[in-house]
């Protein structure tokens, strides 16, 4: 991705070189390719969010059959005062927490013992069953995990209960359902659901690593340890860059799962931001769109200053 | 050729002499349990499905009476399955069609054309993976549909669909086709052929791997989207099948769990056979540079 | 690829068994044909069908729109639909979402369909009201008909003394039991007749080991605290909204507490469908067979116990009351909303009232068929009647029971906050059932506030 942007500013600079008058002409038709995808992009992407952000300036509510009015900064205001959007940020923030370790370092680990797999045919079937949960679609992680973790009929707290007898139905975890382990359960599976796709992120990216590297280290008689740290970690840096901005992005982001397991319980440690937003825009009162919409942009700028950081911390060095 | 560098090539140059027998075999154990983590919960639906009405409300893996009877029961009486099913596979079909065509399209243009603005367009794509898009836009794309009057229409799903990962698959072509030398295409055109051609016979075969990972990841996404479905589609038998799978009144009635649990099975099953064909070439498109996207 | 025609061919039948069954319309079938056989030709079909208009010409045949699990729960439906030649039936939104299309198409002075079946009172009523989505029956409904509503129920449907929505199907807060667990526990097999007698059963249940729980009950507001509350009174209302700092509340909330202590312990959990709402705890523990007495909408536990070694061993009857109570449980209709925009007004008050007088949809509901059972119940004064006068032999004992309930039951108010106030509720009551805050008068004191707090936000 650091690659892209700086990629994408030896093209602008290389754009300013050429003619102006020459540029244009072949602007017009060369615009034909990209057309299509600009299409989809400015009216899915572009658009809604510049809708969002006027919206967040109004009173809009969708069930008044009065107009919007222009309120400034009112709705921002309000939001920033009201105790549970601090909350909220700080549920996602612990999500993001509990969550972004383990999907990364994980994956790390798993790529390194299987990419040292000599035998072709098993670390192929290793990548094969690692990489399931990625084609399952993400509704239906959830509706597994759904049943996992049931505190009644779930085979999680089955094997607690009445294979090993760690619990008694009385005192059984509870997983979902906005306990304070509903977080920690929700990472754990999309952990889980993230494993081989990170994973194979990572062997593409250890295969890509010259092997004189390595080799050239252990000669010169370091440890398998520093080896990784020295030599592997470098080289992943661009990859654990992208995971980690990405999922980071991601889980802060987090609604459908909160949506399907936590409900909107305000005292839910699933009742994000997200939750916070969509609870105003499409639940609450007359439905309150424009302060859903100012909750939605404070989470949204929030989340890019901590990935701006993310993206220096993680900048390739030297 | 590096570009053709076979994983396999590379994997059997790493073999195992930097460590000893038995850390091969930690190894193995390792990497094995984490292969039983991903596949038990499956195997346990898998049983499900299988289970009588009310072993399934229990939690024991082994039912006390088998049930065979629950695939057969989707399909004769939950009328609106196959329309599910097709609905599924109609919007992701056209949602993965489109947008790879988007992105083949874009990523060649912003590559091999760069047409005036392009470095605006990277910029643009690249914040718009940061920005949390999906969740903020779900207010005023509802209002957008609405003013198309797509609404309640399966079809209109499929729009917002192609942009969910419409960015990151310009940017993984883009970068496959910065590995193709621009001389290809130049001495393609030379010889009389238009953009349309050189990228049709020269560009194409040459992103094939990168094509196969912009369609498992758009596949991926549209199959099992979830947010836009619910709030754009209010009729149960317009919805994708995993909307309503998520949203089936769990365990009682025609979705009582064993059923669940069978049309889970049928859900799952293609793609993870699909997948199992494909892994190869997902694997050489990342490989090749898919990953810098 | 050699099976791809093949499938193609299959998708095109669903399609066009879609049509005929209209599921779809015309547009919708050319587009999926065509894009079944894709190819760029599929672009300009979904183009084409967006920019079109979605409003049909300006006479049609009437359009009603059905919640699907009316449709999944009442399969008679469509025998009445039968004598409504050219009906324009149609299922449309899910549950708990979907009023947003109603509440656009209004704004421009336009409807879809003519009259909408899934209407509850206290949850969307004021907002469709507010929106100016919906008007009321009135001018449309035959007097004798609004007459032979319930009183109680009349009440629920009404706002300013209008009819804003047409009751059909009646869902009544009452009680189950599982008989098999009780007669195991040596506890009377019928409902208690107070909660006293009601924790007396519980307590019996757990100390027998007949199950591991002896009650339950659904900890949203409106499953539990209501119809506890309404039991000892049903004078809790205030401007619309429901005193949580009433004294009936506060013994609601205390009684909950003590049902708590026999109950399966994940029981404030939410649920696991539809945001938390279904899918709850109790009905996972009752349908385990692992508790013996719950109180629900009858409509639960019949699902539930469909899952049991034996259906037969579930046995219905009213909510228990408080010693002294005067007032009786809560119950609330799933009516319809006749649309401002819509057309067809007076041929859709003839449909309705074919749709709730229909003698079969009510002999399914409260008996069951070999698919569902909803045990809802009907709206009307003259139904009950008939059946009294001559018992049908399929007629189980508990309706009548429930009947004699409803004139001294209520329906929660119409209110913009009528559903939220207690979703917002929830979690701050919830710190005197779990023990954080030891004061059931502090616990309700702070949910007064947060609801109060909410509504100033507008």
């Amino acid at each position: 991705m650091a690659q892209a942007i700086l990629d994408s500013k030896n093209e602008l600079a290389g754009r300013v070189a050429e003619g102006p008058v020459d540029a244009v002409r072949k602007g017009l038709g060369d615009w034909l390719f990209l057309a299509p995808a600009i299409i989809f992009f400015v009216g899915y992407q572009v658009w809604p969010i510049v809708r969002v952000l006027w919206l967040s300036f109004t009173n809009f509510e969708f069930l008044s059959d009065k107009p919007a009015q222009w309120v400034g900064f009112a709705n921002y205001a309000q939001a920033l005062q009201d105790p549970l959007m601090w909350a909220s940020l700080g549920r996602a923030a612990l999500f993001t927490i509990m969550f972004l370790p383990g999907t990364i370092i994980l994956p790390l680990l798993l790529a390194i013992l299987v990419d040292r797999v000599g035998n072709q045919r098993l670390a192929t079937l290793y990548r094969v069953i690692l990489l399931i949960p990625a084609v399952i679609p993400s509704t239906l992680i959830f509706v597994l995990w759904k049943w996992m973790y049931n505190y009644q009929s779930g085979p999680i707290n089955h094997l607690l209960v009445n294979v090993f007898g760690l619990f008694t139905l009385q005192n059984a975890p509870q997983w979902l359902g906005g306990t304070a382990l509903t977080l920690p359960a929700i990472a754990i599976m999309e952990i889980w659901w993230g494993l081989g796709y990170h994973t194979i992120f990572f062997i593409a990216g250890l295969a890509a690593i010259p092997k004189e590297l390595p080799d050239a280290a252990r000669i010169d008689g370091a440890g398998e340890w520093q080896v990784f740290w020295h030599v592997t970690r470098p080289q992943l840096a661009p990859i654990m860059m992208i995971l980690v901005v990405l999922r980071f992005g991601s889980a802060m982001a987090v609604i459908d799962e909160y949506l399907i397991f936590g409900g909107f319980n305000r005292a839910s440690p699933t009742y994000t931001w997200t939750m916070f937003m969509y609870d105003q825009a499409f639940k609450t009162g007359l439905w309150r769109q424009g302060y859903a919409a100012a909750i939605g942009m404070i989470g949204a700028i929030a989340m890019m200053f901590v990935m701006a950081g993310l993206i220096w911390v993680f900048r390739p060095k030297g | 050729m590096t570009l053709e560098a076979d994983h396999a090539e590379i994997t059997n140059l790493r073999d195992e002499g930097a460590s000893s027998a038995g850390g091969s075999a930690l190894r193995h154990v390792v990497i094995n349990l984490f292969n039983l983590i991903i596949v038990l919960p499956l195997a346990w639906v898998l049983m499900l499905s299988v289970k009588s009405l009310p072993d399934a409300a229990r939690g024991d893996f082994w039912p006390k009476r088998f049930d065979f009877t629950h695939y057969g029961f989707v399909f004769q009486h939950i009328a609106t399955l196959p329309i599910n099913l097709f609905n599924s596979i109609y919007v992701t079909a056209a949602t993965v069609l489109l947008t790879t065509t988007c992105a083949v399209l874009a990523g060649y243009a912003l590559v091999h054309i760069k047409p005036i603005g392009a470095g605006l367009v990277v910029t643009a794509l690249l914040v718009s993976l940061y920005f949390p898009v999906r969740v903020v836009s779900i207010i005023s794309i509802y209002e957008t549909q609405h003013w198309l009057g797509l609404i309640n229409h399966t079809s209109g799903l499929i729009l917002p669909y192609i942009t969910l990962q419409l960015a990151i698959s310009i940017l993984i072509m883009r970068s496959m086709f910065q590995l193709v030398p621009h001389e290809m295409f130049e001495s393609a055109r030379i010889d009389g052929a238009g953009h349309w051609r050189a990228l049709w016979e020269v560009g194409l075969p040459m992103v094939r791997n990168g094509l196969v990972v912009i369609f498992i990841v758009n596949f991926v996404a549209a199959w099992g989207e979830y947010l836009l479905c619910l709030t754009l589609i209010d009729d149960e038998a317009k919805r994708t099948m995993p909307v309503v799978l998520a949203a089936a009144q769990g365990g009682q009635g025609q979705w009582a769990w064993p059923n669940l649990a069978a049309v889970y099975v049928i859900v799952v099953t293609p793609g993870i056979i699909a997948f199992t064909f494909a892994q190869r070439l997902f694997f050489k498109g990342l490989l090749e540079g898919a990953l810098k996207g | 690829m050699s099976g791809r025609s093949e499938q193609e061919q299959l998708f095109r039948e669903v399609a066009r068994r879609e049509l005929a069954a209209g599921r779809i319309d015309r547009r919708d079938f050319l587009t999926r044909s065509l894009l079944t056989g894709l190819g760029a030709a599929g672009v300009g079909a979904v183009a084409r069908s967006g920019i079109e208009s979605a409003f049909a010409a300006d006479s049609r045949p009437l359009t009603p729109t059905f919640y699907q699990w009316i449709q999944d729960l009442h399969p008679a439906i469509p025998e009445v639909n039968k004598r409504f030649p050219g009906i324009n039936y149609q299922i449309a939104p899910v549950e708990g979402f979907g009023i947003e299309r109603f509440v656009a198409e209004a704004k421009n002075k336009q409807s879809t369909w003519d009259v909408y079946v899934g209407q509850t009172p206290f949850i969307e009523m004021t907002a469709f009201i507010k929106a100016g989505v919906i008007e009321p029956w009135d001018n449309y409904i035959p007097k004798e008909v609004i007459d032979d509503i319930i009183p109680s129920i009349r009440a629920e449907c009404s706002v300013d003394g209008k009819l804003y929505s047409w009751p059909f199907l009646l869902d009544v807060i009452g009680s189950a039991w599982h008989s098999g667990i009780t007669s195991k526990a040596g506890v009377p097999d019928a409902a208690p007749a107070t909660w006293d007698e009601f924790l007396v059963s519980s307590k019996k249940i757990v100390d027998s080991k007949a199950a591991p729980w002896g009650a339950t009950f659904d900890a949203h507001g409106w499953r539990s605290l209501v119809p506890v509350t309404h039991s000892m009174s049903t004078k809790v209302y205030t401007d619309g909204l429901f005193d949580f700092t009433s004294d009936p509340a506060i013994e609601a909330l205390k009684l909950m507490k003590q049902i708590m202590a026999y109950s399966n312990p994940d029981i404030l959990l939410e649920g696991s469908s539809d945001a938390g709402v279904n899918s709850t705890t109790d009905e996972i523990a009752f349908q385990a067979q692992r508790v013996g007495l719950y109180f629900k909408y009858f409509n639960s536990p019949l699902r539930m116990a469909a899952s049991w070694d034996d259906p037969k061993l579930l046995h219905l009857g009213p909510l228990p009351k408080f010693t002294n109570g005067e007032g009786s449980t809560v119950f609330w209709t799933t009516g319809c909303a006749l649309f401002k925009y819509g057309q067809n007004k007076e041929k859709a008050a003839e449909y309705i009232k074919a749709l709730t007088y229909d003698q079969q949809i009510w002999k399914d509901s409260i008996v069951g068929t070999p698919g569902v059972h909803p045990g809802q119940l009907p709206p009307y004064k003259s139904i009950y009647a008939d059946w009294d006068a001559k018992k049908p032999d399929w007629m189980p004992p508990f309706v009548g029971l429930v009947r004699s309930q409803l004139d001294r039951a209520k329906a929660i108010d119409n209110n913009l906050f009528g559903l939220q106030q207690f979703v917002i509720g929830k979690p701050i009551w919830e710190t005197y059932l779990k023990g954080q805050e030891p004061d059931p008068k502090v616990a309700m004191t702070k949910v007064k506030e947060a609801v109060q707090a909410e509504i100033k936000k507008g």
